[in-house]
């Protein structure tokens, strides 16, 4: 039984804090149910002129002109105003709606860019998005429908009562009694449904990922005649998602439309008794039985209305949940400590004994300690997993550290703004991400750099020659990814992106996978001149590219276990020997015996 | 309506289903008609002061008795059409499963899988719409609608119901013309959400990159631009949305004001009662659904064709690679032959590889080099029939790779492709991908030749880590050894390596290499890589350029050769001896 408690009370706090985002345009949102109301009161008060007309006039025989048409017009009036206003109250509120939508996403996505790596190398890119734009969706569909269905059902039903008190309060008492069976349907088919709908998406969303990942893996499973069994396993997940369907729609059979008719029509059974019985007494009003009938016809759109919105709703508040466990997230990119704000000048960079540890658990880092002057190339050089790329995240700031201290020109990494570190500390990454736009907007990104500036950097790299050759240059288009683009030509690119900045300190993850030949000298050319006068850490894979450095130190399981430039390591014999002759394998006799 | 045509096969197939939903569902429309003139019969009576405690109460039975008959006539024809268009979905899906299965490599690079997916999600539920909704609204706007004007006409008045209805066919056309407006804006609306979309995945992919150059704040206002433009298109959709129903009530309203005036002159005139009149009203209420289905039944039925067809052109698209008439089922086995004196792939006008040919000897490792896009993928894709030739052939022990059955060609072929794909599933089941029922030793066995074992019981659940769950990410390297375990779990009599080590250490590729020589005795390994370590072991080493084989020979004889060969190993070790020889000179 304390399960369902908990679960309550998280879904009211959820539900608050949801509401919450309804002040944020009050103004709006207070127009539109005023709207509403107005136009909930003209459609109200249109049974009652009729009521009033067969009342006083057509059981009568008695055809004043004059009063007659002030009537019709007042029946037609009250109905113009009814369609104008609802129009314009649905769409404030879907403004409202959407408005509020639009600042929860850039809320969410703001947070989301301040969120540090830790978080970005805990949640699967994919659902990421999906938070920000699917989630973000179904809140949207809680405002805009289930709200506005909600708001304007609850006013148009209290105005249904508001108008069967005035004609007749006794009857409007009884016709309260249905209140009970309404709400309780409401709350039984809600209860139901949520179960049924939650099985359905979970099932739809495996279907979606089996076909997503067989349509991306068909190479693979073609090639290892697999064709047979995933068809069966795509067809049982099929099967199970259709049996949930199923049970949905037996659920909407049997508690949606057809329930709600049946209460529908012990409403007209009681009015129909009560006017009935009463006509064995006395004489009964037809315009008031009239107005009823009428009333309760109405009175159970909005009811269908609401209860086709509450799996809406439900979804709503399963992904308000994700947004808010998003927006919460305390795994913050870390930001400058102290008011000091130092400048980065020389570019000298000291690790002192620096652990650290992704998962608190296993240290990637243990005790490193080393310093790149002014103008220095520091490389690392070890397996995979040997901490090089950790080296580089906590240089640049992507994480935290507890324990030891990164220095630059004397100050602590933590003490320099977010801007002074991006402008002043280039990295280029392995993977170099272009965005969609053209060429010069890549290079450029969203800094003020001059068109002179963004050619002058792409010719330090040597991008200019393939940049020049493409049809619009650095207009050219880029796609997705930049999938137009060789792997080589997307790293000169990257290149001159970060050249652009004229950093002091370069920061460089050597790309691993193999480039052709021609596009490597290419790179390896630029790399040199980029790395000229300024401190440079370097991630190597090719022992090859990094024999002029400074310093090489070599990583095996987080430890730094050999520092040296090339020579004095090689006469080491130790573990970078080794992974020299290993690169080197055919010709290390001639190594050895030069 | 051509849908419903279409879909005749289904309808054939489960018409059962379809005529006893129909008819529930007629019975079910005519059954509503009764409370109406129930109510009328009511107000007369009470009108007349002819209602007697006994009519009352029978009349209030029979109520009754209609309202728990139209539950159950509402339950089964709701499970029939419902619930068969579901069962619709469901075949086509596993229809359209199965045919992707069938579908050949080209197929694939001609599509994006973003649109199969929504062929396979959006259009099956369109069709899926049309058999359900659309039968639904088909049926009841035609006989709800003149169930309603017929007994409107023949109980009551057929000439106040032509007077009453003057204004219900203008709400046709416009709730129709709505939804015309409402499908395109949505599609607009779509259009920017999925903009809006791309622009987060982006950002994401990106992270490093924004992180890097502090562009975070630049990628807010960008990402705050894309949201107020889909602020903007769902406004537009919502401006008709919103049109809907104003509309309805304004024109029922009409109707309503029609039916009073001209039913209250019948009144006085005699030719009608005020219950009459009242019932008469009920029903002209009763008429707004079928009306509006009518509207409804136009989008619904024009989706659900549009989408239909999507996917009819979808499945009438035959693989372009069978196995031929004939063709033989036996494992073919032996020294493999190329001779392709030109191929391109289908609708490209470039050839990709040119005066193909040679033989490697069963058992024999071939290495494949060159630069990027010099054919080597091609070359390989070939042996395994992903494209067929159009000239010259490719032969196992002699016989021609499609004299046998492709069933028979993958069994002889392990393939380990380049981007490395692997499914949501335990890193066992990942690795016995192609043989399921292998045993966990066997597993463990390839895992520990691709070198992966080690790395397998570092993770949190070993051999039973669910590939891509949250917290576990496979680096580049690992799911390359898992997909050489997965190719040698197989044991085929030919082993493809396609650029498959690219992403594995120096130390690593040797491993792997060794220990294939060692393991796959009498048993052909084809090579094709970057880094030229990786096949300088072979028996016979192509260097491709421009699709040609430029040079071919052992490692040895193609250092002697001087070629591209010999001056790209030099380059690599020159380069480095140079400089260490200079330093240590000088």
């Amino acid at each position: 039984m304390a399960e369902p408690v908990i679960e309550n009370q998280t879904h009211h706090h959820v539900f608050r804090r949801l509401m919450g985002y309804l002040k944020l345009d009050k103004k709006s949102l207070t127009l539109a149910i005023l709207l509403l109301i107005i136009a909930t009161g003209a459609d109200v008060l249109g049974p009652i002129i009729m009521k009033v007309f067969i009342d006083g006039y057509l059981t009568k025989r008695y055809f004043p002109t004059a009063p007659l048409v002030l009537l019709a017009v007042a029946f037609i009036a009250a109905y113009g105003v009814s369609a104008l206003f609802h129009y314009y109250q649905m769409v404030l509120f879907q403004k409202v709606a959407l408005n509020i939508i639009q600042k929860m996403r850039v809320q969410v996505f703001s947070k989301v860019q301040h969120l540090g790596l830790t978080f970005f190398d805990q949640t699967p890119g994919g659902s990421l998005v999906s938070r920000i734009t699917n989630d973000t969706e179904a809140i949207k569909e809680l405002f805009v429908s289930v709200l506005s269905a909600f708001l304007s059902s609850g006013v148009t039903m209290i105005g249904i009562f508001a108008g069967m008190f005035f004609l007749d309060v006794r009857m409007a008492l009884i016709c309260l009694v249905l209140m009970p069976f309404i709400l309780f349907l409401m709350w039984w088919y809600g209860r139901l449904s949520s179960a049924v709908y939650r099985v359905t998406r979970a099932k739809l969303s495996q279907l979606n990922a089996k076909l997503n990942e067989s349509l991306q893996g068909m190479a693979i499973i073609q090639a290892m005649r697999q064709e047979k069994r995933l068809r069966d396993e795509f067809g049982r997940i099929n099967e199970a998602h259709k049996v949930s369907r199923l049970k949905n729609v037996k659920l909407n059979a049997l508690m949606l439309r057809s329930a709600v008719y049946s209460v529908y029509l012990l409403g007209l059974i009681l009015i129909l008794s009560f006017f009935g019985i009463q006509s064995f007494a006395g004489v009964v009003s037809i315009g008031v039985l009239y107005a009823f009938v009428n009333y309760l016809d109405r009175f159970f759109d909005p009811v269908n209305q609401i209860m086709q919105q509450l799996t809406l709703y439900q979804e709503a508040m399963v992904s308000a949940e994700r947004v808010f466990g998003l927006l919460d997230d305390k795994r913050m990119a870390p930001i400058q400590i102290g008011q000091h704000s130092p400048k980065i000048h020389e570019g000298k960079v000291e690790f002192r004994d620096v652990s650290f540890s992704y998962d608190g658990k296993t240290d990637v880092l243990k005790h490193i300690s080393f310093t790149a002057n002014p103008g220095e190339t520091v490389a690392l050089v070890g397996h995979t997993g040997s901490g090089k790329s950790s080296i580089i995240n906590l240089l640049m700031r992507f994480y935290s550290i507890d324990r030891g201290e990164i220095v630059i020109d004397g100050a602590p990494l933590t003490a320099f703004t977010n801007e002074e570190l991006r402008r002043r500390v280039g990295l280029v990454l392995q993977d170099s991400f272009l965005f969609v736009g053209d060429v010069a907007s890549n290079i450029r990104l969203s800094r003020s750099v001059s068109e002179a500036d963004v050619r002058e950097a792409a010719n330090f790299v040597q991008a200019d020659a393939f940049i020049e050759k493409l049809p619009q240059q650095y207009q050219e288009a880029i796609g997705e990814r930049g999938a137009t683009f060789s792997s080589g030509q997307r790293q000169l690119l990257a290149f001159a992106r970060t050249m652009t900045l004229k950093p002091k300190i370069l920061v460089l993850d050597e790309a691993t996978a193999s480039v052709d030949t021609e596009t490597e000298e290419a790179i390896q050319l630029a790399l040199s001149k980029m790395r000229q006068g300024r401190t440079t850490i370097a991630i190597a894979h090719r022992l090859s590219t990094i024999q002029d450095a400074d310093q090489i130190l070599v990583l095996h399981r987080g430890e730094i276990v050999e520092r040296g430039n090339h020579q004095t390591l090689l006469e080491k014999h130790g573990l970078y020997y080794q992974m020299y002759q290993l690169q080197h394998g055919a010709d290390q006799e001639k190594v050895v015996h030069r | 309506m051509r849908i419903f045509y279409n879909l005749g096969w289904f309808f054939k197939q489960e018409k059962y289903r379809y005529i006893l939903g129909v008819l529930f569902l007629m019975v079910s429309s005519a059954l509503s008609l009764i409370p109406p003139y129930v109510v009328g019969v009511l107000v007369d009576g009470i009108r007349k002061r002819s209602l007697n405690p006994l009519l009352l109460s029978e009349w209030i039975g029979f109520l009754i008795l209609i309202g728990i008959i139209y539950y159950f006539t509402g339950y089964i024809w709701r499970q029939f059409i419902f619930g068969t268009s579901v069962l619709l979905g469901q075949q086509l899906r596993n229809t359209l499963y199965r045919h992707f299965t069938k579908l050949s490599p080209d197929f694939y690079q001609k599509h994006r899988i973003g649109d199969l997916m929504a062929h396979a999600t959006n259009d099956i539920n369109a069709v899926q719409q049309a058999a359900g909704d659309g039968i639904l609204t088909l049926v009841d706007s035609i006989t709800m609608g003149a169930m309603v004007i017929l007994t409107m006409v023949v109980m009551i008045n057929w000439k106040l119901t032509i007077i009453a209805l003057l204004p219900m066919p203008v709400m046709a056309l416009l709730t129709m013309h709505y939804g015309n407006l409402l499908h395109k804006r949505f599609g607009v609306a779509q259009e920017a959400f999925s903009d809006l979309n791309d622009k987060v995945q982006e950002n994401v992919s990106g992270v490093r990159v924004v992180k890097a150059f502090g562009e975070e704040e630049a990628q807010i206002e960008s990402f705050r631009v894309a949201s107020k433009d889909v602020v903007a298109k769902n406004m537009a959709v919502a401006k008709v949305d919103a049109l809907f129903d104003p509309t309805i009530t304004l024109i029922v309203a009409i109707c309503f004001f029609l039916a009073l005036i001209f039913g209250s002159r019948y009144v006085i005139l005699g030719t009608m009662t005020l219950g009459q009149l009242t019932s008469f009203t009920l029903y002209l209420g009763q008429l707004v659904w079928p009306m509006l289905a009518f509207g409804f039944l136009f989008n619904t039925v024009e989706r659900g064709s549009a989408s239909y067809d999507r996917i009819q052109r979808l499945l009438a698209i035959q693989p372009v690679i069978v196995s031929k008439e004939g063709a033989s089922a036996v494992t073919p086995s032996g020294d493999v032959c190329y001779t392709i004196p030109d191929f391109r792939y289908p609708g490209s006008p470039d050839s990709v590889l040119q005066a193909i040919d040679f033989t490697i000897h069963q058992g024999e490792t071939l290495g494949i080099v060159g630069k990027t896009g010099a054919g080597k993928t091609t070359l390989l894709r070939l042996l395994l029939r992903e494209f067929d030739l159009q000239d010259g052939r490719i032969e196992i022990g002699g016989t021609s790779i499609d004299a046998v059955t492709l069933e028979a060609l993958r069994r002889a072929i392990g393939y380990v492709p380049q981007d490395h794909i692997l499914f949501s599933a335990t890193l066992s089941e990942n690795i016995a991908f192609a043989r399921p029922e292998a045993s966990q030793e066997e597993i463990e066995r390839v895992a520990r030749l691709a070198n992966i074992h080690e790395d397998i019981l570092n993770f949190p659940d070993g051999y039973a880590t669910v590939v891509g769950e949250r917290g576990v990410t496979l680096s580049g390297g690992q799911k390359q050894r898992i997909s050489i375990a997965r190719a040698l779990l197989a044991d085929p009599e030919i082993l493809i390596f396609d650029d498959s080590l690219s992403a594995v250490d120096a130390r690593t590729e040797v491993a792997i290499l060794q220990a294939l020589k060692k393991e796959r005795h009498n048993k052909t390994t084809m090579i094709a890589a970057h880094r030229l370590s990786a096949v300088e072991h072979a028996d016979l080493i192509l260097v491709l350029a421009d699709g040609r084989i430029a040079e071919r020979g052992t490692h040895d004889q193609l250092l002697a050769n001087q070629g591209w060969y010999a001056e790209m190993y030099a380059h690599q070790q020159l380069e480095s001896l140079v400089s260490e020889g200079g330093r240590s000179n000088g």
